[in-house]
């Protein structure tokens, strides 16, 4: 099988976010980039796909500035086979990001089936796998718990509404967004990770794939820091007067409930 | 010449040439060995350690009565094999003796020799009554030690019975330097009344039972745990000479190392197969194991004698150079849940009389499960993320590690460059709520001090000991070389810190990565500013304390009494200490990454020390480590004690009591 | 004044609220609001959707619409936004929006903003505001290039819809769609794990601690998480004294969650605790030691007894629901 995995690099977690001087963006210094974590299941469900059928491969693309190649670096220490860089400007949305990668999976000789995570968590646009599907013309599942594999179809568990979970068939070749709980992906091992330094990565410019900068329909205005989170307080009164004055403060402040 | 000499040379022939094949097979083994052994350096110190611990037996004697035993067995041997020299010597040439070497030496070895052969049948009577009347659960059971006991036991009574007929026989003019074995003659006389010709025949016949049990014994030994009358003695001459250790650094820049850790026997280095020769499967190390006492699958003695048990089912292999075939480290003896259970306490190896050093080869095969085979406890690989990207084992952001300093105008070393020292914070001085308080009490007395100290902020990574531990040796120096081009770049020469694993770190292992600084633990620093009169405890602290030990300050840095010694110096504070202490104390479960794990199998480890510490009847449990501190909190609320017992920083106390 | 088209959401014969909220907010921003209605038998919705203020119900139906599949909604939406040419199309950020939208996006080769709190009308367009790094920041969106401008907004984020029983929408059969060979096909739906959700997952997590005592007591937090539709966690403490399987342990060692309410009960907040849940969008904390550490992370916190504020609380979230 042609295995395919889509990843994006992205600020850690904990990272604390910081605008750029005119706010359009995030200041990039102290940043540790990572693997979107959701990519990672991607990346782990490829390499599981491939061991279980003998001469198949996976090779992991990422759009984006030239960091990005340690992200695919990351990911071929896990395991995977090839990487492939498309460079895209920082401020790329996902529709020039996802054009850009579908033009360099139809450079490919053949994609069976390609794996993303559901969403990348700097933006959470949840975009980008559905993009990609529609520009190759694939069937996609979305927010995908489980799989099962067979040469023509995969039979996946997608996470839907309320707790349910959705058994739905797809055709290949098909677009897999993964969530939390597919799989557990692995640690890379060591030789693995000096075998990775050395794999070439190939690297792709928007002009060798027919996209242009015309091709991005939305962009950042601004940014905008939420205003600071107030310090925590502790309640007063009788103990009805307090769980009454959280109900109110988690519905009316927080808006969680 | 006679028939005797014909016989002798046969048999001991024999046995000597097929003794010497067993040996020289185990001495081929350990050359078989890949992993890099000791270096012999410092010989006269080495030859000082042999001298104190094999002829002064002073590892053995720190248990008294087995102790004692063990003592009088290994000497009466030494002065015993000198008879059995001549014995031999007497079988190969009539008449040969060492009256040579003049007429009282003579008799005064005779007497010793007359002497020992009693005394070590009662060093042999006291261990055969421990073995099977005490039954201590270490010894466990064993044929071999059965069969070693009958053995000596043998040799003893054999060397009575000969010398008993001989001197009734042949009435040798040395023999009132022999009273014991003059009493065994006028015994034989009253009981049997033979001739002397008959009684010189006897006594040849038990020389010869006597030679032949020492011939059997050699050609048994190769294959017993009894090895270590001939392994133990190089082995303490190999032995770690320092307290303090710094595990084995693993060269990543050599591109022709493929193996990183220990997959298989053949991995490790033949000091640690001298290491499997040299165990006499006493206990010693099973007893004081802080995972054994709390029914982990790791006993320290069982890992030994499995990695053995290993080595020889790859006999055949090993000694044809197949590595390939040689079969893994990790069988159903040595499963991984032994490997991970080990805090790194290093008690065993403490308690070992021969100096068998276990937690190196669980470090090694740790190595292999993590960087070859990614397997480890599920829960380590967050640990291991988080360290690679906020360098701290616990998920908290790089940029908020100087935020426990909020509001103590501490500066940082790039705001300040003239400092006397310079505070390494730790992850759990940064991050943990509890510690934060132990780092702001230590400032608070350095402040009184007056002592000018900075800290490296933000710009302070996680040393790595964590990683280390567990196996990750690449994240580990990864994060090293990181914090030593920090502290090299802002010129750092001494260091003080509040947490032992980082001061066992930054001391001990960052020398091998171009890291040399001058480092104290903060119970030593304070300890320092307390005898410089920089400090003055006045106010009283109404307490009985109990200091729990630290294994990174204790048992591997040596470090027992400034701890002791600061606690002494509060005003009204009383110390008591628990059943286990200084060198014998017991691990709290935190160390060698097990901080990180969870714990499944057995009791709890914290639990149990903690119960240790409620023995004493202290209202406050000292500590010395943000480590022991979590895991002696949390076994008090286990405990439910939390309202009549408080565990603090040793900083916190000498807070309370320093105005 | 734009020509907008909302694509309505059901689910069990209901419309869902959040469709109502767009229709309402775009109708009362003036708007010409058309909503793409697509199932099979759901003609009777097409009343609530016109009380919400809608000019136009375009009625989508065929068997094949009667499970939702992104390929299947994206085609008909797709056809229908070529034949009536909206300004804006929008859809709720829920697991259905988000699914499809992009891939009608990428097929009318428009721009398109996903999980947006604020949206506002500006002549024939939109002015959108989405959280971005978790919610550690947001972004004003600007759409480029000419064609429809598509959004999912996220529920609750326009204020509750506004019906109105005068109002209705004509009601427009919509058939230029084709069907055929389509490559995705819903199997079945099943329910979850039965009630609870997993840690991992929820969106609301209540914990509890050593303090609970036995593992019955629990039973106080299952009954607050149920009204939350939220799981039920547990610190290392009370993994370790048996009070809760290890799979519902949150912390360093056990599940790191990250649930927009955290709400721990009798935990102190040790390290290993707050490792694992530290950023829980709110976090509530209820214990007696007004000195445990987990009140320095909480936004709101009742020093108290567990045994009493709980079913308090409890109570006072059913009171608060059924109104």
């Amino acid at each position: 099988m042609n295995i395919y995995v889509c990843i994006k690099q992205v600020p850690d977690t904990e990272t604390k976010i910081k605008l750029n001087a005119d706010a359009t963006g995030i200041d990039p210094t102290g940043i540790k980039w990572i693997v979107s974590p959701y990519d990672e299941f991607a990346i782990e469900e490829a390499l599981r796909l491939r061991d279980k059928n003998p001469g198949s491969t996976v090779t992991v693309l990422s759009a984006g500035p030239a960091r990005t190649v340690d992200a695919i670096r990351t990911a071929l220490a896990m395991g995977a086979d090839n990487g492939i860089q498309v460079e895209t400007p920082e401020t790329a949305d996902n529709q020039l990001v996802a054009k850009a990668l579908a033009q360099a999976l139809k450079k490919e000789a053949k994609v069976d089936i390609l794996f993303t995570g559901k969403e990348a968590i700097d933006d959470g646009a949840s975009q980008t796998s559905q993009l990609i599907a529609e520009h190759l013309d694939f069937a996609h599942v979305t927010v995908v718990l489980g799989a099962e594999y067979t040469a023509q179809s995969v039979t996946c568990r997608r996470e839907v509404e309320g707790g349910a979970i959705e058994i739905i068939e797809a055709q290949l070749p098909v677009v897999i967004a993964a969530q939390k709980g597919l799989n557990e992906p692995r640690y890379a091992s060591l030789p693995n990770i000096m075998k990775a330094k050395k794999k070439e990565i190939k690297v792709l410019k928007l002009a060798d794939l027919g996209v242009s900068e015309a091709d991005q329909k939305v962009r950042v205005k601004n940014l905008q820091l939420p205003p600071p989170k107030a310090a925590g307080r502790k309640l007063s009164g009788d103990t009805a007067a307090q769980v009454q004055e959280l109900v109110r403060l988690l519905h009316e402040e927080a808006k969680v409930i | 010449m006679t028939w005797q000499t014909f016989l002798f040379l046969a048999v001991a022939g024999t046995a000597f040439g097929y003794s010497g094949y067993r040996f020289s097979i185990l001495f081929k083994l350990m050359k078989a060995h890949q992993g890099q052994g000791r270096k012999v350096d410092r010989i006269p110190e080495r030859i000082s350690t042999v001298i104190l611990n094999v002829l002064g037996q002073k590892a053995v004697l720190q248990k008294k009565g087995i102790g004692i035993a063990h003592t009088l067995i290994f000497w009466g041997f030494l002065i015993i094999s000198v008879g059995t020299v001549e014995q031999f010597a007497s079988t190969l040439v009539q008449g040969a003796s060492f009256e040579f070497i003049g007429h009282w030496p003579y008799r005064a070895f005779l007497f010793l020799h007359d002497i020992f052969t009693v005394l070590v049948l009662a060093g042999v009577g006291y261990a055969a009554w421990r073995r099977y009347l005490v039954r201590p659960e270490g010894l466990g059971k064993s044929h071999d030690a059965s069969l070693v006991l009958a053995f000596t036991a043998g040799l003893m009574v054999s060397i009575l019975i000969m010398h008993g007929f001989h001197i009734a026989g042949v009435q040798p003019d040395y023999s009132s330097a022999m009273p014991v074995s003059s009493s065994v003659a006028a015994i034989i006389q009253g009981l049997f009344g033979f001739s002397p010709g008959v009684n010189a025949i006897i006594g040849t016949l038990f020389k010869w039972i006597h030679m032949c049990l020492v011939l059997g014994f050699s050609v048994y030994i190769p294959g017993s745990k009894h090895l270590h009358i001939v392994a133990a003695g190089p082995n303490t001459f190999l032995k770690n000479l320092d307290p303090t250790k710094a595990m084995k650094p693993i060269n990543f820049e050599d591109e022709s190392v493929t193996q990183y850790g220990t997959a298989k026997v053949s991995d490790l280095s033949w000091k640690d197969s001298l290491d499997y020769y040299s165990c006499t499967e006493c206990g010693r190390c099973q007893d004081v194991c802080p995972a054994h006492n709390t029914q982990k699958p790791l006993s320290p003695k069982n890992l030994i004698l499995d990695l053995k048990n290993n080595l020889y089912a790859n006999k055949e292999a090993m000694l044809a150079g197949k590595y390939d075939e040689v079969t893994g480290v990790i069988d159903s003896h040595i499963t991984e849940d032994v490997i991970w259970a080990c805090t790194s306490c290093r008690a065993c190896e403490v308690a070992c009389p021969v100096f068998i050093e276990h937690t190196d080869k669980i470090y090694d095969i740790r190595r292999n499960l993590v960087m070859m085979e990614s397997k480890f406890p599920t829960e380590v690989q967050t640990v291991f993320r988080n360290m690679e990207t906020n360098a701290s084992p616990w998920a908290f952001a790089a940029s908020d590690r100087a935020n426990w300093a909020e509001g103590l105008s501490v500066k940082t070393v790039a705001e300040e460059t003239d400092f006397d020292v310079l505070l390494w914070v730790g992850c759990a001085g940064s991050f943990d709520d509890r510690n934060k308080k132990v780092l702001r009490a230590f400032v608070s007395l350095l402040k009184k001090a007056g002592i000018k100290f900075t800290i490296l902020g933000n710009e302070e990574q996680c040393t790595g000991d964590p990683a280390r531990r567990i196996g990750n040796e690449y994240l580990f120096q990864t994060l090293a070389k990181a914090n030593i081009e920090t502290l090299n770049r802002y010129n750092v020469k001494k260091v003080v810190t509040a947490c032992p694993h980082c001061f066992n770190t930054l001391k001990n292992e960052y020398k091998d990565f171009g890291g040399t600084y001058d480092v104290v633990h903060h119970s030593q620093y304070i300890a320092q500013l307390l005898q410089d009169g920089k400090l003055k405890p006045t106010k009283s602290v109404d307490e009985t304390i109990t200091f729990h030990d630290s294994c990174y300050l204790g048992r591997w840095n040596n470090v027992y009494e400034q701890p002791r010694s600061v606690l002494g110096a509060i005003p009204a504070a009383r110390m008591v200490e628990m059943k286990a202490n200084h060198a014998e104390s017991m691990c709290c479960g935190a160390g060698g990454g097990r901080m990180w794990m969870e714990e499944t199998l057995g009791a709890r480890i914290n639990v149990k020390r903690t119960e240790q510490a409620l023995e004493t009847k202290a209202g406050v449990i000292a500590s010395s480590c943000p480590f022991c501190m979590t895991m002696m909190s949390d076994g008090v609320k286990t405990k439910e004690m939390q309202d009549k017992v408080r565990v603090l920083d040793i900083a916190e106390l000498m807070d309370q009591a320093t105005p | 004044m734009a020509k907008v088209l909302i694509v309505a959401e059901h689910r069990d014969g209901r419309l869902k609220k959040a469709t109502l909220e767009l229709v309402s907010h775009s109708a009362s921003s003036g708007n010409e609001t058309h909503v793409a209605l697509l199932g099979d038998g759901v003609q009777s919705l097409a009343a609530d959707i016109g009380q919400a203020g809608a000019k136009v119900v375009h009625l989508a139906q065929a068997p094949e619409l009667k499970s939702y599949t992104a390929e299947a909604t994206t085609r008909v939406v797709a056809a229908l936004a070529k034949s009536i040419s909206p300004d804006v199309i929008l859809a709720s950020h829920t697991p259905t929006g988000r699914d499809f939208m992009p891939r009608l996006a990428a097929r009318l080769d428009a721009g398109i903003a996903s999980d947006c709190t604020q949206l506002s009308y500006q002549g024939n367009g939109i002015s959108v505001r989405r959280p971005i790094y978790a919610g550690k920041a947001t972004a004003e969106v600007e759409f480029l290039g000419s064609g429809p401008k598509l959004a999912t907004i996220r529920a609750n984020s326009l204020g509750a819809p506004k019906l109105d029983a005068s109002r209705s929408a004509e009601v427009v059969p919509f058939t230029s769609f084709e069907l055929s060979g389509l490559k995705t096909r819903v199997v079945n739906v099943v329910q979850g794990n039965a009630g609870r959700p997993d840690v991992t997952e929820a969106s609301v997590v209540v914990s509890g601690g050593r303090s609970l005592k036995s593992a019955e007591n629990f039973k106080i937090l299952e009954e607050l998480a149920d009204v939350l539709g939220a799981a039920v966690g547990a610190s290392r403490a009370a993994v370790d004294a048996g009070y809760r399987p290890h799979r519902d342990q949150v912390g360093q060692t056990g599940k790191v969650v990250s649930p927009s309410l955290y709400i721990a009960c009798g935990i102190s907040g040790a390290i290993q605790h707050l490792a694992g849940m530290r950023t829980s969008k709110t976090i509530v904390a209820v214990n007696q030691d007004s000195e445990a550490p987990i009140f320095q992370v909480a936004d709101y916190g009742i020093v108290g007894d567990l045994f009493q504020v709980v079913p308090l609380l409890t109570q006072e979230l059913k009171r608060v629901k059924e109104h």
